[in-house]
């Protein structure tokens, strides 16, 4: 039977299980943003992070603190290498966008098969079980996983929100994300911009596998259909909306948790390529709520204007 | 000599498929990762088709075909009305999402697969003759592409590929064309899995996974995009390789993740220093507007 305590258990375990996925959904969204670029290469990213913490762990038994910063470090370097020898010479050859689309593809698939060939086909996790002791607050099981898992999440947000708005770096960030050729005409540099948004983007899908890794269990190909879920979540947002993206990572994934009650669990993964397809048939440019403007008293609603023009959208 | 007429049939097929998918990706300039779905689309409708409804295996190919080319059409129409990158991100989740519906159904075999498919010609005429039904589609094939190409419709291609704002001023629609060479291209993937059905007497949906999607785009990569006989070079040459090293027997877990290396890193590869393949056409990769001298695509 459906009660209100079986609702509540769907919908805390779903908070805290997108706490990951608004970190990839981010990662992507920044990216996307700044660099106007669809980069399925941070699957590789994810999958190197997870892989990292995996060996620290369980081959070299570190303590979770090195592990931790281990992963970081190699992701970070990851991530610098990825900008700097794939995008940015990319960039300079002038290639097309198919072009791009195909490397970050590939590079990806590349990653993903360096994983299958050292550490096999069967899914691994960072730690040796991913069960965690439970408490019952009310009626609803709350375990050790969720309160930190949440509260990453909510510090990288805070911490991204305050260095895009007060930094200087942050706002140069915006600048480029806004108008690239402009942001460089007022001395902006680009090339070290977009390394910034990729090494963010880096630091974000490292935090979203460790959390992942420490939950779930990954598959070489793992990284791949998280970002699907990441692409869903930025279509459905509004390409160049990093809030709008973390909020629709956050629905999407409640929806997923809570299908268990009218699907069957073997069915759960299919939704989320009826996200994508969705989010591409009816929903382009985003999911836009009318907005509430009170002026002198009075209440209007009006639909919020689209800034994303297709032709913009043809170049992201 | 039977291993030898499966690796004739196998490279025929992946010339088909890597002809078909130079057509999508190398004239239409339409980015798309779900060319073995089609594959796996065409193979599952004819075999349970014939085997399960009773339907002659000429008519049930007839219908694979079919169902790849309507269902390029639900995957193109929507995501090409939006943008042409949304048809590779819409691409990405049909191809992982048709696999896993096709794993979940009962009637298609699930993850175990679909067994004692109705063999074509092979009873009657022997295997010979199923070699030389693939050869003769194969040629088909090539010199159907070849033909587009070098027609009235294959310039329009170019010119709607090269710059679809100008193409769109004279009064051409752009969409409908890319959605025309997609639903032909993913057909011709239909016509290939139904054949390899046929022949072989067993799919599984492992067989059609994304490791598939790298081979082929490997195979118009290696060989040379937007020409004739590129993919069939890179088709005879990617196939090559994988029979070279089942030589040196090795286990299936090692094999496969070794296959996926070779094909990824040599796109890799071929792509920063030698992006016009070995059979090469001219600038393939670069941007329209670059080609002119003037701001490249990839900039933001």
């Amino acid at each position: 039977m459906l009660d209100a305590t079986i609702l509540l258990q769907i919908l805390w375990t779903s908070l805290a299980t997108s706490s990951y996925y608004v970190l990839f959904a981010v990662a992507f969204a920044l990216v996307l943003k700044v660099t106007r670029l669809f980069n399925f290469a941070q699957a590789a990213i994810m999958t190197i992070a997870f892989y990292t913490a995996f060996v620290a762990v369980q081959w070299l038994m570190w303590p979770v603190w090195a592990a931790f910063g281990g992963m970081m470090a190699v992701t970070l370097a990851a991530s610098y290498l990825l900008e700097r020898i794939g995008f940015e010479a990319l960039r300079k050859r002038g290639v097309s966008v198919m072009f791009v689309f195909v490397f970050t593809l590939m590079v990806s698939e590349f990653v993903a098969y360096v994983a299958m060939l050292i550490f096999g086909t069967w899914p691994q996790t960072i730690f040796p079980t991913i069960f965690w002791p439970a408490t019952l607050i009310g009626n609803i099981a709350i375990s050790a996983w969720d309160l930190p898992a949440i509260a990453t999440t909510l510090g990288s947000l805070a911490a991204l929100f305050v260095f895009m708005r007060f930094s200087r770096v942050g706002q140069f960030m915006v600048g480029v994300a806004d108008n690239p050729d402009l942001a460089e005409l007022y001395g902006i540099n680009k090339r070290q911009i977009f390394l910034v948004a990729m090494l963010i983007a880096g630091v974000f899908s490292a935090l979203g596998m460790f959390l992942y890794g420490t939950r779930a269990q990954v598959l070489p190909q793992t990284g791949v259909s998280l970002m699907l879920f990441a692409i869903a979540a930025t279509i459905m947002g509004g390409i160049g909306n990093i809030a709008g993206a973390a909020i629709t990572a956050v629905i999407l994934g409640i929806i997923q948790n809570a299908s268990i009650l009218v699907i069957s669990s073997e069915w759960q993964g299919f939704l989320l390529y009826l996200f994508l397809f969705l989010a591409i048939v009816f929903f382009p440019n985003g999911l836009r709520l009318p907005r509430r403007h009170v002026r002198f008293g009075t209440a209007t609603r009006e639909l919020a204007p689209s800034p994303d023009t297709p032709a913009a959208e043809s170049k992201a | 000599m039977e291993y030898l007429y499966g690796i004739i049939i196998i490279v025929g097929l992946y010339v088909i498929l890597a002809s078909s998918f130079n057509l999508i990706i190398g004239y239409g300039g339409l980015i798309s990762i779900a060319h073995p779905v089609f594959f796996a689309l065409g193979a599952y409708a004819s075999a349970v088709l014939s085997r399960d409804f009773g339907i002659p295996v000429p008519l049930a190919m007839l219908a694979g075909m079919l169902v790849a080319f309507v269902s390029s059409i639900a995957l193109a129409l929507p995501s090409l009305r939006v943008s042409g990158d949304y048809l590779l991100i819409a691409s990405i989740g049909f191809q992982l999402g048709v696999l896993e519906v096709i794993k979940n159904l009962r009637f298609t075999g699930g993850p175990g697969g679909f067994t004692n498919i109705p063999p074509f010609l092979i009873r009657d005429l022997g295997r010979e003759s199923y070699v030389l039904l693939v050869m003769v589609v194969m040629i088909a094939v090539v010199l159907l592409v070849q033909w587009i190409a070098r027609s009235d419709y294959g310039r329009a291609m170019s010119a709607m590929r090269d710059d679809e704002l100008a193409f769109a001023s004279v009064g051409r629609d752009a969409m409908w064309m890319k959605i025309a060479i997609f639903a032909l291209g993913s057909g011709i993937a239909g016509v290939a899995g139904a054949l390899y059905a046929h022949y072989f007497r067993f799919i599984a949906p492992e067989q059609f996974e994304i490791l598939q999607s790298a081979a082929i785009l490997t195979m118009v990569v290696v060989g040379g995009m937007r020409t004739t006989w590129g993919p069939v070079v890179g088709a005879l040459l990617l196939e090559a390789v994988p029979q070279a090293i089942t030589f040196l027997q090795l286990p299936p877990s090692v094999l496969g993740p070794i296959q996926g290396l070779l094909f990824t890193g040599l796109v890799l590869v071929f792509m920063f220093f030698r992006p016009q393949g070995l059979v090469p056409a001219v600038d393939v990769w670069r941007a329209p507007q670059a080609r002119a001298g003037k701001a490249e695509e990839f900039r933001p």
